[in-house]
């Protein structure tokens, strides 16, 4: 079903790589744009430090850490994609997919306690981009998520081993965004 | 294929895991410039490791990283041309009176810097922070302020109520801490009572002795108080 | 090379047994022709819905308080809703759908000598999520309260707050209706972008490539950079709207100028995204029938890249008067003036293109014409709400919309007709009938003039925008008559319209057939049969190119151009 067009390349990158690169760069303006938002607002508010001081860190920095191992996973998968190994880049792809369910494990327990405790979306100004953005990105990962499960599955028969990269690079940028989020709304108070 | 260039990405994680460490333990030495610098600096610096080596960029043609540092320059110049506007409450003949209430509602709330007993929260916003006491004469200060002193001076004593454009001078504005500085408590109890003139100032400021007795006037200018910017 | 040869021969007949046919091939064709045809005919549709709206609402701006005739009385708040949703449908739904979508996905695979973009099922992803967008905002118009009538902009609170525009449902499906057209968009400009830079026939290099589907390209980079903020601020909106949530509202620690400056930091952009197409498309029909090369084509692309790039640094002058810093107004006051320039130097070009050409006034050629003489009243007029002094009298007044309509009128419905009038033949393998179409044309653009003039005259005499019904402002009832004049202008430009639909109906099915290439032209779409079939060029027969796309009027030659794909 593929076009002609699609083997070509007149810039000598890979269409699909080239392809992410423009989701990528779309995706940093709307989280770029979301968080300078937040950022200024933040500045101007010193008051929602008493807000930004209920977030737990150590939740925070689980997460973080659960995101970075899996960004390394997904960078083994790769590499084993590359050396045409499609079983073992497979492997590494699911346990990326389980960083991913831990990941937003975490996330739901860590929000139904505070929620619980009566921080919601609405209770002020830091909760609200809190949530927004947050909840952005977690969207972003179960996405990340589900599309890496399915190539992992073409892989795991050896086929579209390409898309192991492609899919990689979308989960390391998802992982950078947390990177930025998470001294913003966990460590920066 | 950018696949010939695998850099030793165990080593880049374990450094990955070391500046997360670095990062978190960052606050605990309670210098906020250190912890901002921990936080943020070592977040670009993870950052640029792992679209570096593990998305590639490295060694990915020029068009790619010269399209993203597009990108981060638009941002960029968002931030600046956006930010003067949110970012700060007040301008050159501008001032944002409710975002300047919240964020002193909001300090306000948690921990007091200013205001003694009996101060509330100002604006006309339900406040989820800053309930405040209400007094025990069951006197309300700042519905009292609302519908005498606001026309004038403004519901966030701005000195910008909706009678003060044809007000000359000006009304006071309570947010302004030189006004706070120029003035004693007994000179400003006895200009509410007594009126303006009768302090050497406005004789558009009327007396209002005739409706608050000392008590309430004492509870007006403590709710007035906490106008004050810090 | 022949081991190229034969994987592209390969993959092209695999590709070519999965076309399906009939009514089936409108829903799940990825064909990039099929998907253009369905982007043109619903843009061209929503253009209808668009200009209809503007008829009832100019009748109750004319005579105000009777029933429009088709309509009834027009309540305050159904105005506001039609002339938000007229705004929000020309732009979302007809300027980019038609000049972006349709051309775009029908020309960048023609001209660049490609079966088909580098994403088709993307493609259909991204017509099906357009479509559903279109649904969306249709649908928002007849909803329990009506639809949206905040204005295109959706300034918060007005926008936010139920309290205030009192059309809860109505908002929410209007802001949905755009977040959907956005994400489809962003699709689409992916597999643009991707197709051109990397799906070029081979010999085609860089600066072989026509000026169209550049400018198609460098718009759709525009549109993706300056959206982002915005999706991010729609999602903020939306928040707002349904959760209670207080981004704009400075009460709870939220800022109204701050939705202002998300909106223009992608409204300005967005205007060139929807011009540089325009004037691609004119410069195509320029050179075909001048029969001489573009005049600069390097000068044109970096000017089109340097408007672009600037186009980011002008927003705020559409905030002059709503409270920004000065000393930023003075910046943006400099820039957008600035920004004139590399536009003017574009209009240049072209009419340098046309200098000492041997001219042909065909019906394309007389829209793309048309198209610069309007433009350039619109790009003057800009001059003087560029600066802030005079703005501040002329802000939202009808000397801005007069502005607007003298930009966007020859992007959207100039750049339209000109743009189908010269490629139908291609698509449809028929000739449209040339009288018919220009009696349309002077029908269009003499009522246009007449409307829009007026309006500028009743601008500056003090009208202000968006309101209902003049007669509460007895100090302005001397430019009622302009008033009317516009109006009773735009119901002769409307029964203008019915010409070109009768043309477009009998040339479909009895026009004279269309060979290859009936304006003897060079690009490669004119190598293809007309229509062109499932992946364009028979397998073995697909286009090298040998040089650029201009090459006219060679004294050397027999004919007078010189195809891309014919070989030295």
């Amino acid at each position: 079903m593929r076009p002609l067009a699609n083997t070509r390349s007149a810039t000598g990158i890979p269409t699909g790589r080239l392809a992410i690169w423009w989701v990528l760069a779309s995706e940093v303006v709307i989280f770029g744009g979301l968080i300078a938002s937040y950022i200024m607002h933040r500045l101007g508010h010193p008051e929602w430090a008493n807000a930004a001081a209920v977030t737990n860190v150590w939740i925070g920095a689980f997460n973080t850490l659960v995101l970075l191992s899996s960004s390394f996973t997904a960078v083994l998968a790769h590499k084993a994609a590359d050396q045409g190994d499609g079983a073992k880049a497979a492997r590494f792809l699911l346990y990326t997919v389980c960083g991913a369910a831990t990941f937003l494990g975490v996330k739901t327990y860590e929000w139904w306690s505070e929620i619980s405790h009566g921080y919601t979306i609405t209770s002020n100004g830091f909760w609200s981009f809190y949530y927004t953005a947050a909840g952005l990105h977690a969207l972003h990962v179960l996405a990340g998520a589900v599309i890496m499960a399915v190539v992992a599955a073409d892989a795991r028969k050896g086929k579209e081993l390409h898309r192991v990269e492609l899919i990689g690079i979308y989960w390391h940028f998802v992982d950078i965004v947390w990177i930025f989020l998470f001294p913003l709304l966990y460590i920066a108070k | 294929m950018s696949g010939s260039h695998h850099p030793n990405y165990h080593r880049i994680y374990y450094t990955l895991l070391v500046l997360l460490l670095v990062s978190v333990a960052g606050p605990f030495l309670g210098i906020k410039w250190v912890t901002l610098i921990t936080a943020f600096g070592i977040a670009v610096w993870k950052a640029t490791l792992v679209v570096q080596n593990f998305m590639h960029l490295k060694w990915e043609q020029r068009l790619m990283k010269i399209m993203l540092a597009g990108t981060v320059t638009l941002l960029l110049l968002f931030f600046f041309g956006v930010a003067p506007d949110v970012m700060k409450h007040t301008g050159r003949n501008w001032r944002n009176d409710a975002a300047l209430a919240a964020t002193a509602r909001g300090i306000e709330s948690h921990g007091g810097a200013e205001g003694g007993e009996g101060a509330e929260g100002t604006g006309g916003a339900e406040g989820t922070e800053g309930t405040g006491h209400g007094a025990a004469s069951g006197f309300d200060a700042r519905a009292a302020f609302m519908t005498n002193c606001a026309p004038c001076h403004g519901q966030t004593g701005g000195g910008d109520g909706l009678a003060a454009a044809s007000l000359n001078p000006r009304p006071a504005d309570f947010s302004d801490p030189a006004f706070w500085r120029s003035r004693t408590d007994e000179q400003l109890l006895r200009a509410i009572r007594e009126g303006g003139a009768a302090v050497g100032r406005s004789p558009s400021m009327p007396a209002w002795g005739g409706m608050f007795d000392t008590t309430q006037t004492r509870e007006l200018l403590e709710f007035i108080r906490a106008f004050r910017r810090s | 090379m022949a081991t190229a040869a034969a994987l592209e021969s390969h993959a092209h007949d695999a590709h070519q047994h999965h076309e399906p046919r009939g009514i089936l091939k409108y829903l799940w064709s990825t064909d990039h022709k099929v998907i253009a045809m369905q982007y043109l005919f619903t843009g061209m549709f929503m253009g209808l819905i668009g200009g209809l709206m503007a008829y009832v609402f100019r009748m109750q701006i004319a005579f105000p308080g009777l029933p429009v005739p088709g309509y009834g009385v027009v309540s305050p708040g159904e105005y506001n809703a039609l002339i938000t949703n007229h705004g929000s449908i020309m732009i979302f739904w007809v300027a980019m759908p038609v000049l972006i979508a349709a051309f775009g996905n029908f020309l960048i695979p023609l001209m660049i000598g490609a079966d088909d973009m580098v994403f088709p099922r993307i493609n259909r992803l991204s017509y099906q999520i357009f479509f559903l967008s279109a649904v969306v905002i249709l649908a928002s118009l007849f909803v329990s309260g009506g639809g949206f009538g905040g204005a295109w902009t959706a300034y918060p609170p007005l926008s936010a707050q139920e309290q205030y525009n009192h059309t809860p449902l109505g908002s929410t499906l209007w802001l949905i209706a755009v977040a959907l057209e956005f994400v489809a968009f962003l699709l689409g400009g992916i597999n643009f972008i991707v197709t051109l830079m990397n799906g070029r026939a081979p010999g085609m290099k860089a600066y072989d490539i026509p000026l169209v589907c550049w400018m198609i390209v460098i718009a759709s980079i525009l549109f993706m950079l300056s959206v982002g903020p915005l999706i991010a601020g729609a999602g903020m909106l939306l928040f707002d709207q349904t959760l209670g949530t207080g981004f704009y509202d400075p009460t709870r620690g939220g800022d109204p100028i701050l939705w202002q400056h998300l909106f223009w930091f992608f409204g300005h952009p967005e205007v060139y995204v929807v011009l540089l197409p325009a004037i691609g498309i004119v410069i195509e029909i320029v050179a075909t029938f001048s029969r001489k090369k573009v005049f600069g084509y390097k000068v044109m692309l970096y000017t089109a890249v340097a408007t672009g790039v600037l186009s980011f640094f002008v927003w705020a002058h559409h905030q002059f008067v709503a409270g920004i810093d000065p000393r930023m107004a003075n910046v943006f006051m400099v820039t957008t003036l600035l920004i004139s320039v590399p536009i003017a130097e574009l209009v240049f070009v072209i009419i340098a293109t046309l200098y000492g050409g041997s001219i042909r006034f065909t019906t394309p050629m007389l829209w793309a014409l048309a198209f610069v003489a309007e433009f350039l009243i619109g790009g003057v007029t800009g001059i003087f709400l560029g600066a802030t002094g005079s703005d501040i009298y002329l802000h939202d007044t009808y000397f801005v919309l007069a502005h607007f309509h003298y930009t966007f009128f020859p992007i959207a419905i100039i750049g339209t007709f000109a743009a189908f009038t010269y490629w139908f033949p291609k698509m449809f393998g028929r000739m449209m009938d040339e009288r018919l179409g220009k009696i349309h044309f002077w029908g269009t653009i003499i009522p246009f003039n007449f409307i829009f003039i007026p309006l500028f005259i009743t601008g500056v005499g003090g009208d202000h925008r968006r309101i209902y019904n003049y007669e509460n402002f007895p100090d302005l009832a001397h430019l009622h008559w302009l008033r009317v004049v516009a109006t009773v202008a735009l119901l002769v430009m409307l029964l203008f319209q019915i010409p070109f639909f009768w043309n477009l109906v009998r040339s479909l099915r009895s026009g004279a057939k269309a060979g290859k290439n009936p304006w003897k032209a060079n690009t490669l779409e004119w190598t293809a049969e007309s229509p062109p079939p499932h992946g364009n060029w028979p397998a073995d027969q697909m286009p090298k190119v040998y040089r650029g796309p201009y090459e006219y009027g060679h004294k050397d030659r027999d004919e007078d151009y010189w195809p891309q794909n014919v070989p030295a």
